[in-house]
């Protein structure tokens, strides 16, 4: 994707709109644990369309705000997002990911793992672990990828996304 | 921002990923206090605006001004409209906190609960109110069925409580009958493991059924004496003549919680009274529900009976567009 397709002014804009619905909207919906992760969506989106190593940082600082809400481990949240930051990044690179479907799969890929490595540096028993990564961040992934799939299209002719997928 | 066509993996890529990687290992690994200092700053500063954002979003949410509303008009129309379903159980979560609010002979703050999407987020809970509204640590926080934890660290606006759920929460408990004494912890193993609690140390000899209820014994001086736990649903494991240690359903589900009190007054005597039985709950919820209807009748009955007056004026009254009343002569025999 060519720098001018999604240029920066855009993306800082859906970007804001995102926190806003992280912090505005997402409380307003259903259960917590289910509900989407607008965050993860921006730093998705970010990343997919930036080099590792700022993919990274984005992750770090994404963590950053996720650890300080939620302090259960003080940096788990930082590390696990900035891993998503950064495999997001290369995943990129290496998949096609030109389209709707497969943008939305990274997405819902990206909250498994980084619940996976929450709750690995956090420290959860086996059953927690087991609850959590079977039941709750399957469908927090889903309604987190298909918020993603909402914004693509809302915003599609800025991300170049193919809809004839 | 690179393309996909030209990204190249550059040393500046290689510093930054080390440097993030490194940044959050020693978040990990450096104690705990340092992390919660820096969660405390940063959301006292940066994030602040976010906090207070979502803090504005949940109270839209929970539709707490609309609950007052209702509780002020206390008319028919409100009424009936509790009986949504969804309106209708945060309306009686709301009264229980205030039902409870009331009991309690102990200062309190209200607060919201923040849940955040994390998959941690029942142990640690994000509140709305912090040291400006008298917040401070180590304060229980309760909700309507029991406890629900305890204040971990405080900041201006907000604070973070550690629930129950949290591997490393810990409180003093007794059963409602009094003869047994222990701790309560996690539960950590078992086939409801996640989601229980364990009421350990209790002595051999002092064996407790099922369906006791577990309450706070307020030994330690941070929980006050008389808050529910949980219930006794069965037996965990038996050390060999010296311990046995129970399985208890929480009285109380942090996940679920959307609005606490926490308790500000230090040490207090026994809240056993301010935590009454379902039983004794339900018997006040239907007595009031009784007292509202008899309002309701009253009410109707008043304006039938107006009503009725004003008909019989109009119908009495030429002014008012009615025929005088009249007394009809006595009938008398028609001769045909």
């Amino acid at each position: 994707m060519s720098p001018n397709r999604v240029s920066r002014a855009q993306l800082l804009l859906v970007m804001i709109l995102l926190l806003v619905l992280q912090f505005y909207l997402r409380p307003r919906l259903w259960d917590a644990r289910i509900s989407p992760d607008f965050l993860l969506i921006a730093l998705m989106l970010y990343a997919m369309r930036s080099s590792p190593g700022v993919a990274a940082l984005a992750g770090f600082v994404v963590g950053l705000i996720a650890d300080t809400l939620t302090p259960a481990r003080f940096g788990a949240g930082a590390l696990a997002h900035t891993l998503v930051g950064y495999l997001a990044a290369w995943g990129r690179s290496i998949f096609f990911a030109d389209n709707m479907l497969v943008n939305a799969g990274f997405v819902a890929a990206g909250l498994w793992f980084r619940d996976l490595v929450v709750l690995l540096t956090s420290g959860s028993d086996h059953r927690q672990l087991l609850t959590e990564l079977t039941l709750y961040s399957p469908l927090q992934a889903l309604t987190t990828a298909g918020c993603a799939l909402l914004v693509l299209i809302t915003f599609r002719a800025w991300f170049s996304i193919r809809l004839d997928a | 921002m690179a393309s996909v066509s030209d990204r190249r993996y550059t040393r500046r890529d290689t510093v930054l990923v080390l440097l993030c990687l490194g940044l959050s290992f020693v978040g990990l690994f450096s104690p705990v206090e340092r992390g919660q200092a820096i969660a405390d700053t940063l959301r006292e500063t940066v994030l602040a605006p976010l906090v207070w954002l979502q803090a504005r979003a949940e109270e839209g949410r929970t539709s707490r001004v609309r609950f007052r509303q209702v509780t002020a008009e206390r008319d028919s129309s409100s009424y009936l409209a509790q009986f949504l379903p969804s309106l209708r159980a945060e309306n009686e979560r709301l009264r229980q906190l205030l039902r409870l609010s009331r009991r309690l002979n102990t200062s309190y703050i209200a607060a919201e609960v923040l849940h955040q999407p994390q998959a941690t987020d029942g142990r640690t809970l994000l509140l709305s109110a912090g040291s400006r509204d008298g917040v401070s640590a180590f304060n229980p926080v309760v909700a309507p069925e029991g406890l629900i934890g305890v204040i971990l660290s405080v900041s201006s606006r907000s604070s973070i409580a550690m629930s129950w759920a949290h591997p490393e929460f810990r409180v003093s408990a007794f059963t409602v009958s009094g003869n047994a004494f222990g701790v309560v912890a996690p539960a950590t193993e078992g086939r409801y493991g996640e989601g229980a609690l364990e009421f350990r140390g209790v002595p051999y000899r002092d064996s407790v059924p099922l369906g006791t209820l577990v309450l706070s014994s307020g030994l330690g001086g941070v929980f006050p004496k008389g808050i529910p736990v949980g219930t006794v649903i069965g037996t965990v494991r038996v050390e060999a003549g010296w311990e046995r240690v129970y399985r208890l359903r929480p009285a109380a589900n942090p996940g679920s919680a959307a609005h606490v009190l926490v308790l500000a007054g230090g040490r207090t005597g026994d809240l056993a009274r301010a935590f009454p039985s379902d039983s004794l709950l339900e018997a006040m919820r239907l007595d009031s529900i009784a007292r509202v209807r008899r309002a309701d009748s009253v009410a109707q009955a008043a304006r039938a009976a107006r009503a009725a007056r004003r008909d019989s004026l109009a119908r009495s009254s030429p002014i008012l567009g009615g025929t005088p009343t009249v007394t009809p002569p006595p009938a008398t025999d028609s001769i045909p």
